[in-house]
């Protein structure tokens, strides 16, 4: 029986941040989708590899393959394109433009994309109110609570229906509520897309919304088995 | 076309929901550019004359292609100083732009398209001030000039389109390391050496001096009883020089100081500005390399002045009239005050802008009860450390410009001239003392919640 391919795949990956090593010969893989958790103690080196898959920071050594490609080979170009089509990327906070209001937050990688700004701006419009931000479409990130910052900020990484939603700590910096809003939110649309989600978390709570949870220790990968 | 649409669009979202500091850029970017137009246009005007011409101002002084070629060369070196205050202005909210920037680059933005988003967000400020500045400045040559020549206005028409280009391009360029990685805000691994602003800035005096030698080569024709365009790009290749050592020396000697106060400092303030130093030692040197051009041209200018007015009011063998060389020196004079008050301001926006930058970690040290007075004291320690050696350097320079000068006409060296730099440095203590009422804002705890 042959196994099936994973849609993202990372091979021996390591990276060092100056004299630091984060991650050293790390492997993983993400199906088509699957919601994947990657947990592990603060400084095992998470978010680097979530930046290494998302193709935001080159590894030093190794390799990841997205739906066949090579990202360690591609122009940065390319790259870019693949972030604003087909990855969509939610942080623990910060990711939001602060000059930007809300809507145009969420409708900012459909603008990138050359999508006129009315279709651009619906179309945001549609995915906060989804998530039920949209009577704060107007303000600025500044003035919103942590749980509509980090709902608008998920729904800008899902604006583009991606294929992939890597999630760095999304819930890190919120009240247990707002959390779980958050979560349901990611994997109720995930599931509904078939979107793959890559979690990064150190939270077991959180962990548990995953299909699979695998453990970053010392920058290196430790599969936990199934956990849903 | 769409897309440079979209860009020029985001671009402007981007800087109407900025927050003051923005509009500070973006105001005194354009009050730098009508400048350099300024500056700019008056020596193309003068550079398209040929030969001998009848000008109605400054007493004759412009009438003859020698002494034209030393006003030109004078113009062009009072660029220097708005190219530092222009790239301090750069740095006003560096931060937050660098960091949205990278949000966009992580929304999906191609390096290019973040470029050209910062290019539009620097030029049209740019291209606001060299057209304020090129529409009176052409009213004010028509006044003074019947018919203006094809040779002025093509002049014209290149330093007007050139400002807001080169504006644009700077923007663009200042963002190697955003553009290098969309984490540029989150990780920063290692030590910034810093040093790219510094090349920029001294990429644009080899520009002027560039233009300044064409300039001369084709505006000056020697004659006998009439100087070439030799002495005063002698001199202001020795200015450059010693103007570039003390940019040099500037960020080593604040590196060096940093490094050694920071293990010896027995007081807080002390050791917190060393810190700083040891942390970005080039920003001083950005920050001080146009106040120690100016010092050294200030310095040498002194000296030539007080030779020429001996020389001028002993009346024996003048060519042409008192006041055609009283108007010069005085030309020069103003020249050099211009300079040095947009040096300072350029000093007080940058200090200013370098706390704004920094003021969380002001406010923490606050709050963890570093008193205000020490981070006060710190502060103006960050200027006056490095600028101590770097002055003393410039002014060297300057007095040896003077000397020599001084020597060359056969006339006592006027030593007073060697405490033109004291005075500088004590300007330089004032003009960075206008932020601390900022830094009673800055360290607020409340900043605390701001990022």
């Amino acid at each position: 029986m042959s196994r099936p391919v994973p849609l993202l795949s990372a091979s021996g990956l390591t990276k060092a941040h100056g004299r630091t090593p984060a991650l050293r010969g790390a492997s993983v893989e993400l199906h088509e989708g699957e919601i994947l958790a990657v947990t592990g103690a603060s400084g095992s080196g998470k978010s680097t590899l979530l930046h290494c898959l998302a193709g935001i920071v080159r590894p030093d050594e190794g390799s990841v393959t997205y739906d066949g490609q090579r990202l360690t080979d591609l122009p940065e170009k390319r790259l870019s394109e693949l972030r604003r089509t087909e990855f969509g990327v939610v942080f623990q906070f910060g990711q939001l433009i602060p000059e930007l209001t809300a809507l145009d937050n969420v409708a900012l990688p459909l603008l990138l994309a050359g999508t006129d700004r009315a279709g651009a701006r619906a179309r945001a419009g549609e995915w906060l109110e989804r998530f039920g931000v949209r009577g704060q479409q107007d303000l600025r990130p500044g003035e919103l609570s942590g749980g509509q910052a980090q709902r608008t900020a998920l729904a800008r990484a899902l604006v583009t229906g991606p294929k992939v939603v890597f999630a760095d700590e999304p819930t890190g910096a919120l009240d247990s509520l707002s959390g779980e809003q958050v979560m349901t939110a990611l994997v109720h649309t995930a599931r509904e897309s078939g979107t793959s989600v890559l979690l990064i978390t150190h939270d077991a709570q959180v962990a548990a919304y995953a299909d699979r949870e695998v453990q970053l220790r010392d920058g290196a990968v430790t599969p936990l088995g199934v956990t849903a | 076309m769409s897309s440079l649409r979209s860009d020029l669009r985001l671009a402007w979202e981007l800087t109407r929901g900025s927050d003051r500091g923005e509009w500070w850029r973006v105001a005194l970017t354009a009050a730098g550019a009508a400048l350099a137009t300024g500056f700019a246009l008056a020596a193309v005007a003068l550079a398209s004359l040929r030969g001998s011409y009848r000008v109605p101002v400054a007493a004759g002084l412009l009438d003859e292609p020698g002494t034209r070629s030393g006003v030109i060369v004078g113009l062009l070196l009072l660029l220097v100083p708005v190219l530092g205050f222009l790239g301090q202005c750069a740095r006003i909210g560096a931060v937050h732009r660098d960091r949205r920037l990278a949000g966009l680059r992580l929304a999906g933005a191609t390096p290019w398209q973040v470029r050209r988003i910062a290019a539009l967000e620097t030029g049209p400020a740019c291209l606001l001030g060299s057209a304020v500045a090129t529409g009176f400045s052409v009213l004010l040559l028509l006044r003074q000039w019947d018919r203006p020549t094809a040779l002025a206005w093509v002049g014209i028409a290149l330093v007007a389109a050139a400002v807001p280009v080169l504006g644009a391009v700077a923007g663009a360029l200042a963002l190697r390391r955003v553009v290098a990685s969309p984490l540029g805000w989150v990780r920063r691994v290692g030590q910034r050496n810093g040093r790219g602003p510094g090349l920029l800035f001294l990429a644009g005096i080899l520009l002027v001096a560039v233009v300044a030698l064409l300039a001369v080569a084709t505006t000056s024709t020697p004659a006998a009883n009439r100087p070439n365009g030799g002495p005063p790009l002698q001199l202001m290749g020795m200015v450059l020089a010693v103007g570039a050592g003390a940019v040099w020396l500037s960020g080593a000697t604040a590196k060096a100081t940093g490094r050694l106060l920071a293990v010896r400092a027995r007081s807080a303030a002390t050791l917190i500005a060393a810190e700083r130093l040891r942390d970005d030692p080039w920003s001083a040197a950005r920050t001080h390399a146009a106040v120690l051009l100016v010092t050294v041209a200030g310095t040498g200018f002194l000296g030539i002045r007080q030779v020429l007015s001996d020389v001028v009011h002993s009346g024996r063998n003048l060519s042409a009239s008192t006041s055609y060389y009283t108007t010069g020196l005085d030309l020069t004079g103003a020249a050099i005050a211009v300079a040095f008050a947009i040096t300072l301001s350029g000093l007080a926006v940058g200090t200013a802008e370098s706390l704004a930058t920094r003021r969380r970690g002001l406010a923490a040290q606050a709050a963890a009860g570093v008193p205000r007075t020490v981070l006060g004291r710190a502060l103006l320690l960050e200027t006056a450390l490095p600028l101590a050696p770097a002055m003393l350097l410039s002014g060297l320079g300057g007095t040896a410009i003077g000397a020599w000068y001084a020597l060359l006409a056969g006339r006592p060296v006027p030593w007073v001239i060697a405490l033109a730099p004291v005075a500088v440095y004590a300007a330089c203590l004032l003009a960075a003392a206008t932020s601390l009422p900022l830094l009673r804002r800055s360290v607020r705890p409340g900043e605390l919640r701001y990022a």
